[in-house]
Formats: structure tokens, C-alpha cells, sequence
């Protein structure tokens, strides 16, 4: 399948040229909070000015569904196929912790107000699947409309439906996409759990000792199937497994998931082989279960550009890991998104320069 | 793909129908509505509600209720398909759909945090090792694919969906697909808030309805290929042919008010399943008994259907179960093919004049091949499944 939209909001700001400007000045933007007496560091998403049509149909919808329907409609708009041309498209929304911060609220209305007065409102927005209905009623798409949770690999496991989905044409668009938010309570849990409360960036090649620092935002992908005109890149596989030998043979860039997230990250160091250059932009958007959706759009956006953006952290590269140590024009051909998780299983995006 | 046939190797269920396969159908043919007061949580909420009171002690988990739930129902399953002892060498996934079990939303977790400004960390630990289909999945030890659906009301519908496509396109050989949601005090503040709780017990589709009552439960299917059913000397009898999913992209909580979601639902799994409406022998409804979800649903089953389809709504025996929903009736649809009979819909008195469909007053004879279940979710999801009954 191909990738023929790609939609980026996150704390560098809305919109995949923000997201490009991100990755080639490695450049991030970290918030400092106080909370219950704490401070606490996160990748923070901005809505403040955003006056689009879309936020406009939303007024009463929480953070985390106006981010996705941000993304989602960049991802629809910059492919440049109108809806009226697709016959039956449809969305997979991933999300570890979905709407938390909204559930925290009716939890504030229960103790507060009691069982019998408690909001509707913020009841309904607190349901996981509230991002893809607004998703799907602000851009008008009825086809199947899917939201998954997983701590692991979700946007992974959404990729592998949407491509079963294109393979069975049950559709013959889908619009993918993850989509976290952050909340006081998860940077308490964050602090508690991770030590996210040092700030400075995300050490993506500390492994045992990788630093969190909590982010979030949405990516979102409009996926077609292959071939396509005008593809930004193509998904060639989504494989999950415990060994990595045995798969495709090594691409020209190795992105891995490394933010913290997970604790100690050194199973990573079983499976990367030692020829591969690898790469890790996890300090740009900070720690997040979902943040695999936007590896896999800086890696699709190198194989649209013929460039490389540059590793934005090299230091704590203690065990040697051959880095991306250039950026710039290049010949790729594909690259390798990988993520593990703390069983040692990892799953693997291979993107491809599309055809033609 | 679509060609390639799916076979249903077994069943397993847990509500306050019943714990399992017996317990149910017993109910289902007494029309036993085993609701009450709410015993599991305190909520001064005095409305009715259905809870699994069967569920073995051995299940109840510490904190993690669905996950008990969802385990019986699929212990029962396994043992029923010839699989419990086997099931993790073989290509198995689990697809799961839930509401509850997919939040953070322990009470007393986040009242300490709110008071004191820390909390202990065991909730966030139980809350993170207890996504429900990884949960499973470590259980038994799976190596296939794994998804926890969180499409609501039709999450469990979709669940069976998604492992539909996962056989299909050969990414496992067994899928263990269904819902489980556990009775929570979070949607039952939340349900009552919305207006949609009935004081008194359920009457889906019934003129006087007054809204829907929760309840808790579990529902899932073992679905194989027919190349591992045969590898195990199984001869399948029931089979899972179609799956169709749109959305209403209409509104938050209330379904299109002409239904085209679940037309479109509908008109897929039909499709999917190669079969005319003239062909389906029955329809499990969603029917929660909620003012609009019955007059919607009940209109499109009527105009695609006719007026005279076999439909029942069997949330009366086990309450709104959310995303146990769709799992626990697509195994009461599997057990109405089996059995060769429905049971009443509970609850159903009086014909709505504007709902041009009479579900079953009494338990009735099922002679075809084909059943179809709906599901209706908040955030405008639909979800219909076809099941077959192949007797040569």
C-alpha cells in the first residue's frame, strides 16, 4: 500500500512543514509545568489560533479529538484526491491511552457533583472512539471507522488492518493515524514510573537509561493501494516477530522508536544489526506509545525527499551504535522503523521508495 | 479473499443470561431476566442492572473483572473446539472489543492523586499489563495477531470483524474474537447522565420503552480456517460469511436519524456473505431499548428486511452489555443456528406504531441457514456480522 497524505500536529507545531522544519533543524520544544507542587517537562501541543472550518465543527470536543481531526484533515487535504473520488474509505484511529485526561475530568465531576449530576458531555468525549466519530462526521467519510488500543505497537497493528482492508477491498482508501495527549496525571505517572522529571531531551541511544519526557499529537496517513500516482512512499510490510534475522535484508536507514517510554530499552540492542545506521527523532516530539506514526512519517517523507534529516541526538551513544551521521541529499531506497517492546517482540514498518 | 471461508469451531459466553452455553439457553427458553440492584460497586444510581452473579471465583481477578469474564468465556470456548491444551502451538490471534477495561478510570486512584497530589502505582501497572487482548494473549500463550477494539457498543462486533479480515488474508489460522466488558460505576454515571437508563427493566422495541439497563458479560467465537479445522479432524457446522462496518459520521451519541450507517453495515455483510435478504432466517438486533437506537434500527431491519423478519433483541436477558455486546450476540446467534430455535425478546409487549417490526413474543423455530447480528455505537459506528448454518 502507499502513503498518499501525511497529517502532523505535535509540540514543534501544526502541519507537515512544521513537522519537515522539525527534523532538519532538530529543533524541540519542551514545556515546563508545575503540578501538585512539581515540575514537570512535556512536549506540549499548542491550539491556541487555530481557527480551521474543521475545530470550528468541534467547539465541544476534547484536545485529543481536535488533534486528530487536525491531522486527519491534513492528511485528506495533502493528498490531493477529493473525497468524492473515493468510493469507500475508511479509518483506523490508534491510541494507547486515548481520552485519559477527559476521563480524569468525569472522574472530577463524579467526586464533585456525585453519581446522579455528573456531565454528559464530558462522558461522551471520554469514550475511546470519540477522535474517529469526530474524524468521521468533520470530513464526511462513512466507511468502517475502527479505534484500537494498545500499549505496544498500536499504530502497527492499525497499519497491518488498514493494508487487509485495501488487500480485501473493504476499502479502497483508509485513513490511519495515532493520536496521544498529555495530562497531569500521566506526567506524575511518568516521574513516578520513568524519572521523566530531569527535562533537558530524550537520549534515544541510552537504551538502558533512554530519558522520557512525555509528549503528544497525531499523525495521520491516508493509505491507497499500490501502485499510486503521487505516493509520498510505499508500506512494503508491517511484520512482528522476536527475531529479526530472518526478515528483509537491511535497509539503508534503521529509525527505532527509542523515547523512554518503555523503561530499560536494551532489548533494542539485540536486534539491531551491526551494519545498520540508525537513527532515532523521538527527542523531536517527545515519549509516546503512538509515537511510531511519526517515525514512519519522517521516514516516508526521506523517501519522498531523496534526503536524510540528521540525527537531532547522538550523545550517550555508549555502545556504539552506528549512527546517521549525515543528512542532506541522498539514493534511499528504504528504510526501517522499528519498535520493541519490553518482552523483546518488535515490530517493523518497511517503507519503500514508491514506484515510478 | 472474500471467497475464503470461515468456519466457527466454537462458542463460549458469560452474562447474567448464564454462565456458558447451558446456563444461557435455560434462561433464554425460560425467559429468565436475572436483573437487580447494582452489588459489585456503591453508586446511590438505584437503576436495574444485569450482572454475570455466575462467574466462578477462580476468575475473579483483582481489580480486572473483564479480564475474568472474558477468560471464562474463552476457557469455554477452547474446551468446546478440542483447544485448551493446544491453543498456543498453533497461529492463533485475539481480537477484543471493550469499553471499560480500555481506561484509566480507577476511582480511588485518581482521588488520591487529586487529594494528595501522589498515588500508588499498582493501578497504572494493572491498567498497562491489562490490555485485554495482550492480557489473553500472555495467558494462553498466542503468537498471532492482537487487537483491543474500542469501538464502543459495536466493539465487539467489529473485534470478530477484524479477525474475519486476519484469517482471510492468512495472518493466523485460529482467531479468538469477541468482546468483554465488566459493570463499572464510570458508564453507569455516565449513561444516567445521558438520560438513557431505564428505571424499570427493558423492553426493547417496545412502545412504552423507557431506556436501556447495563449489564456485564463476555461473548466470543472460535473462528478457523478451513484447512486447520480439517487438520484437526473438525467438520465445521457454522461459519462466519460476512462482515460489513460504516458510520453514520452523523453525531456523537445518537444514531442517523435515517439509519445509513447501519444500512451500509449491513448491505456489506450481506454482500461479503454472497446472500440476499430473503435469505436471513433471523436477526439478532442491537435493540437496547433506548428511544431512538429501536426506532432507527427497528426501521431499517423493517425496509430491508420486511415487516415480518424474525428479529429479537436479547438485551433483555442480559442488559447492554457495551463491548461485550457484539460477541455475546453473535454467540447467541451461533447457538440459534445450532439450536434451531430463538427465544422471546424480553420485554416486548406492545407494537410502536412507529417501529414497522414485531419481534418474537415467544421462543420460535429457526429452519434456515443464515443469521444476522447488528451492533450501534456511540460515535456513530454500525456493525452487522452474517452467520451460517451448513447442514448437508
Amino acid at each position: 500500500m502507499n502513503i498518499l497524505g501525511i497529517g502532523t500536529i505535535f509540540s514543534g507545531g501544526r502541519g507537515v512543514d512544521r513537522f519537515k522544519a522539525a527534523l532538519e533543524s532538530g529543533s524541540s520544544n519542551v514545556s515546563e509545568t508545575i503540578s501538585k507542587g512539581r515540575t514537570l517537562h512535556a512536549h506540549r501541543v499548542s491550539l491556541d489560533g487555530i481557527t480551521d472550518g474543521a475545530i470550528k465543527k468541534i467547539r465541544r470536543a476534547d484536545r485529543i479529538s481536535k488533534m486528530s481531526v487536525l491531522a486527519a484533515s491534513e492528511a485528506m487535504l495533502s493528498s490531493g484526491i477529493p473525497l468524492s473520488s473515493m468510493e469507500r474509505p475508511g479509518i483506523i484511529v490508534a491510541s494507547a491511552l486515548g481520552a485519559h485526561v477527559t476521563t480524569f475530568e468525569f472522574l472530577d465531576n463524579i467526586i464533585e457533583y456525585g453519581d446522579s449530576r455528573v456531565s454528559p458531555i464530558t462522558f461522551s468525549n471520554s469514550v475511546h472512539n470519540a477522535s474517529a466519530s469526530y474524524v468521521s462526521s468533520v470530513l464526511g467519510i462513512h466507511g468502517p471507522t475502527i479505534s484500537i488500543t494498545d500499549f505496544a505497537f498500536p499504530f502497527q497493528h492499525a497499519l497491518q488492518l488498514a493494508g487487509l482492508w485495501l488487500d480485501e477491498g473493504r476499502c479502497d482508501y483508509v485513513l490511519v493515524g495515532a493520536a496521544e495527549e498529555y495530562g497531569d496525571v500521566l506526567g506524575y505517572a511518568c516521574e513516578q514510573k520513568l524519572g521523566s522529571s530531569a527535562g533537558g531531551r530524550i537520549t534515544p541511544f541510552g537504551f538502558k537509561n533512554t530519558r522520557c519526557i512525555p509528549g503528544e499529537g497525531s499523525a495521520f496517513f491516508l493509505l491507497g493501494p499500490s501502485p499510486s500516482e503521487g505516493a509520498i512512499a510505499q508500506v512494503s510490510e508491517v511484520s512482528f516477530g522476536h527475531d529479526r534475522s530472518e526478515e528483509t535484508p537491511a535497509a539503508d536507514l534503521l529509525i527505532i522508536d527509542t523515547d523512554g517510554m518503555s523503561g530499560d530499552e536494551s532489548t533494542y540492542l539485540n536486534i539491531i544489526g551491526k551494519h545498520e545506521t540508525a537513527a532515532s527523532y523521538t527527542s523531536l516530539w517527545g515519549s509516546m506509545m503512538t509515537g511510531s506514526a511519526f517515525h514512519c512519517a519522517a521516514g516516508a517523507l526521506m523517501l519522498k525527499e531523496q534526503a536524510y534529516y540528521p540525527n537531532p541526538v547522538s550523545a550517550e551513544n555508549s555502545l556504539d551504535i552506528k549512527l546517521l551521521d549525515t543528512s542532506g541529499p541522498a539514493q534511499i531506497e528504504s528504510i526501517h522503523c522499528l519498535k520493541c517492546d519490553c518482552s523483546s517482540t518488535h515490530a517493523s514498518i518497511t517503507l519503500k521508495k514508491p514506484a515510478g | 479473499m472474500l471467497d475464503r471461508k470461515i468456519a466457527i469451531t466454537a462458542t463460549g459466553m458469560i452474562s447474567a443470561a448464564g454462565a456458558g452455553y447451558g446456563d444461557t439457553a435455560s434462561s433464554f427458553d425460560l425467559v429468565k431476566r436475572n436483573a437487580g440492584p447494582v452489588t459489585i460497586f456503591d453508586t446511590p444510581l438505584a437503576y436495574p442492572v444485569f450482572e454475570a452473579t455466575g462467574l466462578p471465583s477462580q476468575y475473579l481477578y483483582d481489580h480486572q473483572r473483564s479480564l475474568g469474564l472474558a477468560m471464562f468465556a474463552i476457557d469455554e470456548a477452547l474446551s468446546a473446539a478440542g483447544l485448551r491444551d493446544t491453543i498456543m502451538h498453533s497461529r492463533t490471534g485475539i481480537a477484543m472489543g471493550t469499553t471499560v477495561a480500555s481506561q484509566l478510570n480507577d476511582l480511588e486512584f485518581y482521588r488520591s492523586y487529586r487529594d494528595t497530589g501522589s498515588a500508588s502505582m499498582e493501578p497504572v501497572d494493572r491498567y498497562v499489563k491489562g490490555n485485554l487482548a495482550t492480557a489473553i494473549a500472555r495467558k494462553l500463550r498466542l503468537n498471532g495477531p492482537r487487537m483491543t477494539v474500542v469501538n464502543a457498543c459495536s466493539s465487539g462486533t467489529d473485534a470478530i470483524g477484524i479477525a474475519l479480515s486476519w484469517l482471510r488474508g492468512g495472518l493466523c489460522d485460529i482467531a479468538i474474537a469477541g468482546g468483554a466488558d465488566e459493570l463499572s460505576r464510570i458508564p453507569l454515571c455516565g449513561f444516567g447522565s445521558l438520560g438513557l437508563l431505564n428505571p424499570g427493566l427493558c423492553s426493547p422495541f417496545d412502545r412504552d420503552r423507557k431506556g436501556l439497563n447495563l449489564g456485564e458479560g463476555a461473548g466470543v467465537l472460535i473462528l478457523e480456517t478451513l484447512e486447520s479445522a480439517s487438520r484437526r479432524g473438525i467438520k465445521p457446522a457454522l461459519f462466519l460469511r460476512g462482515y460489513g462496518s460504516s458510520a453514520d459520521a452523523y453525531h456523537l451519541t445518537a444514531p442517523h436519524p435515517e439509519g445509513i450507517g447501519l444500512i451500509e453495515a449491513i448491505r456489506r455483510a450481506l454482500f461479503e456473505a454472497g446472500i440476499n435478504p430473503s435469505d436471513v432466517s433471523f436477526i439478532n438486533a442491537h435493540g437496547t431499548g433506548t428511544t431512538e437506537n429501536d426506532k432507527v434500527e427497528g426501521m431499517v431491519l423493517a425496509k430491508l428486511f420486511g415487516p415480518d423478519v424474525k428479529a429479537l433483541s436479547t438485551k433483555g436477558y442480559t442488559g447492554h452489555t457495551l463491548g461485550a455486546a457484539g460477541g455475546l450476540e453473535a454467540a447467541f446467534c451461533a447457538m440459534g443456528l445450532r439450536e434451531g430455535w430463538i427465544p422471546a425478546s424480553a420485554g416486548f409487549e406492545n407494537r410502536d406504531e412507529d417501529i414497522p417490526l414485531t419481534p418474537v413474543t415467544a421462543r420460535t423455530s429457526i429452519e434456515g441457514r443464515y443469521a444476522l447480528s447488528t451492533s450501534l455505537a456511540f460515535g456513530g459506528n454500525n456493525a452487522a456480522i452474517v452467520i451460517e448454518r451448513y447442514a448437508e
